[in-house]
């Protein structure tokens, strides 16, 4: 009995130090990545103290100078919203911009993916090589940022949204494409078998016996891409591509101080209230599926 | 006229030595307007002989023909024809859960039509009205227009049955139809296999785990063991020992 | 039974699609009116995306084919990708260090401050509203150019993202433990270390792990608006129309990120198998 116990407790003893050594390795490799990464980047607390106060300064001279008595006066006079909000015309029909981006490449993206992913999920693929040639192209439209496409774009179809548009628009296909094939490798087959049994080819058997049940799935996730997608499009602009990003990143290099801060709080509204709005129809299209 | 042969078939799963084979050549002929029980443990090797006459699972050898029609050879759309022509009930259905009654048994018309039709989802008037015939054959015409998850297990193995003679089928194939229903819905879907064999002359073939069911269903049995055939006969030449055989075996 | 019999006892079925479904008709032909109008505001055509792709077509053939390979600054692409490597391990490591507080501080669980957290739940939702690129630009401005600004540009992000998530994996923590250190009469901070901490710690390492992964593609933007790393390498290219290079460092980039996500994945795996 005694034995035991010694044995145990030896055992225990030996576990805890093989823990200790892991945890003390893990730190210490830690510890080396910062030290290096640090020097990489040549962070110093000198670089850090003095750039403080001048975000300090920038933040200051964007944020608006309002003036609690004058806040609804009109846009002639300093202090007020109208005058802090003078180009709100522009700002809304840039917003509007932005949003049909938005728009359009998740709703074309969603139509490339959905095709494509029949052919990119293993189980329903029609044939070895066209699933893994159709998996590699849709690793590649994913693995290359929107913003890198759309430097291309601009500079083969000029400035504006369409460079946005399109760049989006493929990256859109990359993601969701490798999302729908994931919902499609898991979905079951049964009716599939039966729709073939009965004479049935490969194209009635995907609308018949997979679109059907996976339907819900692919609807929210292309709603998830639609939230990430108006994240995307306020800031694709900077290159050129269209879309509010473009002012803001006009109004920032001019120096357009208070203008700044106008455009940004204008994009999280619209980001927030999209989010709340798609998230709140992806629970219903989640919850309808299980009634 | 309308026989169906096999001819030692054979379905081996995997490589060739550790390979299990589930059907060890099978060599019989059924008639037209028969309707014959297949019989056996399950892993006897029912499921893959009727999947091979459908031709959902390739034969390793042997060949199976119809009409003199060699159907192993079968291609592209003389397959989907034959296809068509034996239709297949399952035993979990095998229906699409998320549309309704009847576009599930228009399902069993896809191999027909060109497929921009299909992707639409659009079917012609004489179509939906034969799918509504077969539905009102079975007593399902009220529910239509409902969704197939709305059904309980012996109505939606009867819409599977709809399915099936929407295809027009001389052979019907039922692989265990009643093995997920109660009693009761067993009789239904059983009785409705019958009076399909009796009133359209469609050969049936049906496997079955119910020795029971079988002798009181069909006037000729085949009792599968380990892929061979071990009887082939009348309900009443079937002895005591060789059903104990074909079922018992599990017990020991 | 006739066939209009038959009709005559399913009516539905044969009615056209508009009158079967009107509410989803209503929306469909909505959409498709809505998708005209927006493609119109844009002033698409075929030709010009068409013209767009035949333009496309020098650029492609640039990329293809490759000059003065050995004249090529191999050291700056390096360099490049260490930083942005650097950027996301530092962004992401300082994000979950602040972080971890911070879910404590809003999570229903354990802290009962409401006022608190309803605040610092709505700047963490502000901070989610503004895009990584725009903190990098806006860094950019105070820091000057170069791969400190998007380090802060990543942190801050992240800082959005993970606290929300952080403080969801603390809410979901196991009641039955906290309450069981808490009635031995613990004070709160024991109350976190071992009531809480012990649950959620795997769940915060994996998914700043995650966040790492995905750090590493958006580190690769930043250099764009001149937040340094590998994408400054690549813009500049870019606007100098270097397209081979650019070719080259956007095969390096994918093969950079593919071998972090299968690391990470790997490591990720152990920790949850665990």
């Amino acid at each position: 009995m005694n034995n035991i116990l010694e044995n145990y407790s030896k055992n225990y003893s030996e576990q805890i130090k093989k823990r200790r050594f892991w945890n003390i390795f893990i730190v210490l490799g830690l510890f080396v990545a910062i030290l290096i990464s640090s020097s990489i980047i040549d962070l110093n607390m000198t670089r850090i103290t003095s750039g403080i106060p001048r975000l300090g300064d920038y933040i200051a001279k964007i944020l608006p100078n309002l003036d609690t008595n004058l806040l609804f006066a009109n846009s002639q006079i300093e202090g007020s919203v109208p005058y802090w909000y003078f180009n709100f015309k522009k700002y809304i029909v840039l917003l509007y911009e932005t949003f049909n981006m938005a728009v359009l490449s998740t709703l074309f993206g969603f139509v490339f993916a959905l095709l494509l992913s029949f052919f990119s999920a293993r189980n329903i693929t029609p044939n070895v090589l066209s699933f893994f040639f159709v998996k590699r192209f849709l690793e590649f439209l994913r693995g290359v940022p929107e913003i890198i496409f759309a430097i291309l774009f601009v500079w083969a179809l000029g400035v504006g949204p369409l460079a946005g548009i399109i760049a989006m628009t493929i990256h859109t296909t990359g993601a969701l494409g490798k999302l729908f094939s994931e919902v499609h490798e898991n979905a079951e087959l049964k009716s599939c078998e039966a729709i073939r049994s009965a004479g049935g080819g490969w194209v009635p058997e995907m609308r018949y016996g997979v679109l059907p049940q996976v339907l819900p799935n692919i609807i929210s996730y292309a709603l998830l891409r639609f939230e990430i997608n108006i994240r995307a499009s306020t800031v694709i602009g900077f290159v050129g591509a269209g879309g509010i990003g473009q002012e803001l990143y006009l109004v920032i290099n001019f120096n357009y101080y208070e203008e700044v801060s106008a455009i940004i709080l204008l994009i999280i509204l619209t980001v927030i209230t999209i989010d709340i709005t798609s998230g709140a129809l992806r629970q219903r299209i989640i919850k309808g599926t299980h009634d | 006229m309308g026989s169906l042969q096999l001819n030692s078939l054979i379905k081996q799963f995997g490589k060739n030595t550790d390979g299990r084979i589930a059907v060890n050549g099978i060599s019989l002929e059924v008639t037209q307007g028969e309707m014959v029980g297949i019989i056996g443990k399950s892993g006897a090797g029912k499921s893959t002989l009727l999947r091979m006459i459908n031709r959902l699972v390739e034969p390793t050898s042997g060949s199976i023909s119809f009409d003199g029609t060699d159907v192993t050879s079968l291609k592209g759309k003389a397959l989907k024809k034959w296809r068509s022509e034996c239709a297949m009930i399952f035993q979990q259905f095998h229906l699409i859960d998320r549309l309704d009654v009847l576009t599930n048994v228009l399902t069993g018309t896809l191999g027909r039509r060109y497929n921009i039709l299909n992707l639409l989802k659009i079917f012609p008037k004489e179509e939906k009205i034969n799918a509504l015939k077969a539905l009102h054959k079975l007593d399902l015409l009220g529910k239509a227009l409902q969704r197939v998850e709305t059904l309980s297990g012996g109505e939606q193995q009867r819409v599977a049955i709809a399915r099936a003679l929407m295809q027009k089928p001389k052979i019907l194939l039922a692989d265990e139809p009643i093995s997920s229903l109660d009693p009761k819905n067993s009789k239904i879907v059983m009785d409705d296999i019958k009076k399909i064999n009796n009133e359209e002359g469609i050969t049936v073939i049906c496997n079955l785990h119910s020795l029971e069911v079988a002798k009181q269903y069909s006037k000729r049995l085949i009792g599968l063991s380990e892929g061979k055939i071990v009887f082939d006969g009348p309900p009443e030449n079937l002895t005591q020992e060789l059903s104990q055989e074909l079922y018992d075996l599990e017990n020991e | 039974m006739t066939n209009k019999d038959i009709i005559s006892l399913c009516p539905q079925a044969f009615l056209p699609f508009w009158r079967r479904s009107p509410v989803t008709f209503i929306l469909v032909i909505l959409s498709i009116i809505y998708l005209g109008f927006a493609i119109h505001f844009f002033g698409f055509s075929l030709s010009k995306i068409l013209e767009g792709f035949a333009n496309m077509k020098p650029i492609l053939v640039a990329m293809f084919t490759w000059q003065d390979f050995s004249t090529w600054n191999f050291p700056g692409i390096f360099d490049g990708l260490v930083q942005t490597l650097a950027m996301a391990f530092l962004g992401t490591f300082f994000a979950t260090l602040v972080c971890i507080p911070i879910s404590f501080l809003t999570s229903k669980k354990v802290f009962r401050f409401t006022l608190l957290r309803f605040f610092i739940k709505r700047i963490l939702d502000m901070i989610r509203g503004v895009d990584i690129l725009i903190w990098a630009i806006i860094y950019v401005r105070a820091f000057g150019l170069g791969p400190l600004a998007g380090l802060l540009s990543i942190f801050t992000a992240d800082v959005g993202t993970l606290g929300k998530l952080f403080s969801e994996a603390t809410d979901n923590a196991d009641t039955k433990q906290i309450e069981g250190i808490e009635s031995s009469g613990s004070n709160k901070i024991s109350v976190i270390r071992f009531g809480v901490v012990p649950q959620i710690i795997p769940i915060f390492i994996s998914q700043s792990l995650y966040f790492f992964e995905s750090n590493t593609r958006s580190a690769v933007i930043l250099g764009v608006v001149g937040a340094g790393g590998i994408g400054l390498q690549l813009t500049e290219r870019m606007k100098a129309q270097y397209w081979d290079q650019a070719l080259f460092i956007i095969v390096l980039i994918l093969i950079m990120v593919t071998i972090i996500d299968t690391l990470s994945r790997a490591i990720r795996k152990r920790i949850i198998d665990e």
